[in-house]
């Protein structure tokens, strides 16, 4: 019942902090200075032109009857329809997704079967050899400190220069052919995997030595269990929290969309469409976008406490003391 | 100075790395070592030795003193933007941690909507808002960077305003400021600082992703993003165009990171035990 | 014949943040199967880094620097890893101060128990472990998990892992430290009832030199990483022949004759960065003279009694 109560109030605090997100992209949406008539019709418009413009996209509405009207016609999953295009922007944002998911995908996979083993490793070993414990320290820091467009543009210099069967940019979909697609998308995954890879396995490292140090670890050596067993048996389970956080947080801003590498390697995803649409002013498209990456993110932040309480049986009850 | 003997070799390494970096371009810039960094001096996309050092770019200038330049800019943007996070992250999560109430939970929800948003998108959308350039790096830095700082500061202030210290302060009359700056900050201070750090090398990282996407610095001024985005148009013939700043880059993350794990480690010392 | 623990002039440095520390400086002491000893000595004393040592337990930042820790003659430093652990598994128990914290949290307590029994009981052997160390409940208390039972349960579920495999020696470091003082009793009564039932040697680390002396054979004291005084309880709380040990036992309310005063020891306990030049206890000794601070006194036997005093032969008689 408690349990039940912290998660009413839990989901009631992410509708409050979503209304608050959608009121702030709206505004940022309006700041921006030149409107989207500008856009279109160029800097040689007339007034009227303009105001035909602003009349017939909703545009000459107050700002207030324009957030209400936005918010309400959301909320039945109309997202409006891109000004660019003409197009539905939910349909817009569908032709796009597959890239993102894909990218996503391939990111969260080699982030668990790389990433959080790797993490585990380091930490282990940290505790044997001294000196050891900085080699783990540098290499956690090495991963991270790589920007994905020095990366990128290194990779895309090689790749470009020695083909190796793999393709930069030139983006073919799945469905008309796998294995042009694998092609054209190994890369871009690779160096995105780079960092999620190592922000994982970080975190994992971190999380894992926080529990080598607790008194349960040191009886259960002394009782003789074997490192194997007391990693799967104990470790794992403790450590687990902070690396499902940063597994649904890397999820989520992936989903939002991995600009820089979209960019990059002239992926047609969600990030890259969203950049464009903030630079033509199509509202819509940026509203639409920035809103759903956020629920996205609020979503996973609640799939993580739900894990959270899953994993630790202290959670129902530390739950009470927890004041948000 | 216990600090320095106390610390390993790879948070020393980090220390000078940095202070080396920070040196060299500071003379650099000073000396105006390599020449004026806007000078059309020398041939286009000269490749690095001889009288350019390190090549020259498209517009024939010398890429010595635009790194400088472009370190100094990275710098300095960075640096100015997390003493600003840092300042007002402390009072934000002081304000959360300390006297709760409605005061944190304002403060709670700010963070949280901050943090629903991806980084390199609010930075674009803030880009757009206040137009790109100096301005708009440093804002999307303070905006990306303050919900983390602001939760941790608000962690240990908890934990520090439920030790005894602080509730004779309280019994015996002492008011907010004086708690603050007597007992709050000196204890707050470490946190502050590793997670000062750690916010330092994602504003360096932010500053270059911006400007690599064309929503940073502009051109003429140079910044290590800037100049890599420049480069990449040249990456298949003047290469170190971009692997020149890149590196620089990640050596300056790197020791930032490295220097801020050890500066935590320092503070919170965990000896793990070995397993076998 | 070889005794069951023999500890032979154990030196361990402990490396922190750049600086040395010299946590036990030439520990020895021997234990024959089936006694009780009480190891007494405050915080800074070396007798965790002792019980460690006993299993190879010590933290990374340790290091052994000489001597020899030797279980039914085998030298604990030189195992093999498979054979460390067989060692503790087998002929080691521990029980630790704090006692929901050395429970996994995250694991249910009846699961712990069976993953101590691995090899040695089943699932239907969980309860009966558990009736053992007198939990009223047991079945509740194994469909628990640590954080749901109270200091003294969990206490008791630990005193059950370690002695699930009937260990030779049970190494209890302040086993009732962080319990409240109504419990202590009946926890510390559990211990040394099954240690007594399966034959185990009881190691028991304590501050409380009463309290120890109640119930321990035999009684070690342990100052600035050496042991300094080891004899029968009884007669350690009668007659110290250790100074220090006699400042410990006027230092104890409870142990005087009425109108005598309780008195403090004067000074801090040492932090060694090497092997102490003289006495440790030097600085602090009311009797000390130039010798105990110049040469490491050494180890006298009176009345089958050890003491590590220069003193030690003069004061025998003095009635301390």
């Amino acid at each position: 019942m408690r349990l039940f109560t912290w998660w009413l109030r839990r989901a009631l605090s992410a509708v409050v902090t979503l209304f608050l997100v959608s009121i702030l992209i709206f505004a940022a949406s309006r700041l921006m200075p030149g409107g989207f008539a500008e856009v279109v019709l160029g800097p040689f418009a007339t007034p009227e032109q303009k105001a035909e413009v602003a009349a017939k996209y909703g545009l000459d509405e107050s700002i207030v009857v324009q957030y209400w009207l936005w918010l309400t016609t959301a909320l039945t999953g109309d997202f409006g329809i891109s000004m660019i295009s003409g197009e539905p922007v939910t349909t817009e944002f569908g032709l796009r997704l597959p890239v993102t998911a894909q990218l996503t995908l391939f990111g969260v996979v080699a982030a668990i079967l790389i990433g959080v083993p790797l993490g585990v490793l380091t930490a282990v070993r940290a505790g044997g050899r001294r000196g050891g414990a900085a080699l783990g320290r540098l290499a956690s820091g090495l991963g991270v400190s790589v920007p994905e467009f020095v990366l990128g543009s290194i990779v895309v210099f090689l790749f470009s220069r020695y083909a190796l069967g793999l393709t930069v940019g030139g983006y073919v979909p799945f469905g008309e052919d796998p294995g042009g697609n694998l092609r054209s998308m190994l890369l871009p995954a690779a160096v995105l995997s780079v960092f999620v890879v190592a922000v994982t396995a970080r975190t994992t490292r971190d999380a894992v030595l926080n529990v080598l140090v607790e008194p349960y670890i040191t009886a259960a050596i002394a009782r003789g269990e074997s490192p194997g067993s007391i990693v799967v048996r104990h470790v794992l389970r403790n450590a687990s929290i902070p690396v499902v956080t940063v597994l649904t947080t890397v999820t989520a801003y992936l989903l939002g969309g991995a600009v820089i590498i979209e960019y990059l390697f002239n992926l047609p995803g969600v990030g890259t469409y969203i950049v464009q649409a903030v630079g033509r002013r199509d509202y819509a498209v940026v509203q639409a976008g920035v809103l759903l990456a956020a629920v996205v993110f609020i979503v996973m932040n609640m799939l993580t406490d739900a894990a959270a309480g899953v994993l630790d049986p202290r959670f129902g009850s530390a739950a009470k003391g927890r004041k948000r | 100075m216990t600090g320095w003997r106390k610390a390993d070799w790879l948070t020393r390494s980090g220390l000078v790395c940095l202070a080396v970096l920070v040196l060299v371009t500071v003379v650099g810039t000073v000396f105006g070592i390599g020449g004026d960094p806007d000078a059309m001096v020398g041939p286009r996309l000269a490749p690095p030795g001889g009288e350019f050092l390190l090549g020259t770019d498209e517009l024939g200038r010398s890429m010595l003193p635009r790194l400088f330049e472009g370190i100094g800019t990275t710098l300095l943007l960075s640096t100015v933007a997390v003493l600003v996070t840092a300042v007002l992250a402390t009072l934000l999560g002081v304000a959360a941690g300390y006297y709760g109430g409605w005061l944190g939970e304002v403060v709670l929800r700010l963070v949280e909507v901050l943090y629903s948003f991806p980084t390199i998108v609010l930075a674009i959308l803030v880009a757009a808002v206040v137009g790109p350039g100096q301005t708009a790096t440093m804002c999307s830095i303070v905006l990306i960077t303050i919900p983390l700082m602001t939760r941790v500061v608000r962690a240990a202030a908890v934990t520090v305003s439920e030790r005894d210290y602080v509730t004779s302060a309280v019994i015996s009359g002492a008011g907010w400021p004086r708690i603050l700056v007597r007992h709050l900050l000196p204890n707050l201070s470490g946190t502050i600082a590793v997670q000062g750090t750690y916010a330092l090398s994602v504003g360096i990282l932010v500053e270059g992703g911006l400007s690599f996407l064309g929503f940073g610095v502009q051109p003429p001024q140079s910044s290590l993003g800037a100049l890599i985005q420049q480069g990449s148009t040249y990456l298949l013939t003047a290469p170190w165009l971009v692997i020149v700043p890149g590196i620089v880059l990640i050596v300056a993350v790197l020791a930032i990171n490295v220097f801020g794990d050890g500066l935590r480690d320092g503070l919170e010392p965990r000896e793990a035990r070995s397993l076998v | 014949m070889t005794p069951l623990l023999q500890i032979d002039d154990l030196v361990v440095d402990y490396a922190s943040g750049g600086r040395t520390v010299r946590a036990l400086d030439g520990a020895a002491l021997t234990v024959e199967a089936g006694e009780t000893v009480g190891v007494v000595g405050e915080s800074g004393s070396g007798k965790s880094t002792l019980g460690s040592a006993i299993g190879g337990l010590l933290p990374g930042a340790a290091k052994v620097v000489s001597g020899a820790v030797r279980v039914d003659g085998d030298d604990v430093n030189s195992l093999r890893p498979t054979q460390l652990r067989a060692l503790r598994r087998e002929r080691l128990g521990y029980v630790f101060q704090e006692p929901i914290g050395s429970l996994d949290p995250t694991m249910r307590v009846g699961k712990q128990v069976e993953l101590a029994l691995r090899g040695r009981g089943t699932k239907a052997d969980v309860l009966p472990h558990l009736e053992r160390v007198r939990l009223r409940d047991p079945e509740r208390v194994a469909r628990s998990y640590p954080h749901q039972l109270s200091g003294g349960m969990a206490q008791r579920v630990a005193i059950a892992l370690a002695m699930a495999g009937k260990p030779e020696i049970l190494i209890a470091d302040e086993p009732t430290a962080a319990l409240d003082s109504q419990i202590r009793e009946e926890v510390l009564g559990v211990i040394f009832s099954l240690a007594a039932e399966s034959g185990t040697t009881i190691l028991w680390l304590s501050h409380d030199l009463p309290a120890v002396a109640k119930r321990c054979s035999r009684v070690v004291v342990m100052y600035g990483g050496r042991v300094v005084e080891s004899g029968s309880a009884g007669e350690v709380l009668a007659a110290p022949r250790h100074p220090y040990t006699a400042a410990l036992v006027r230092a104890v309310p409870g142990e005087l004759a009425e109108g005598e005063r309780l008195v403090p020891i004067p000074g801090q306990p040492p932090v060694l960065d090497g092997p102490s030049e003289g006495c440790a206890f030097a600085p602090r000794c009311p009797d000390a003279d130039d010798a105990c601070a110049a040469s490491r006194p050494p180890l006298v036997s009176v009345e089958q009694r050890d003491v590590l005093c220069h003193l030690a032969e003069e004061t025998v008689g003095a009635g301390r």
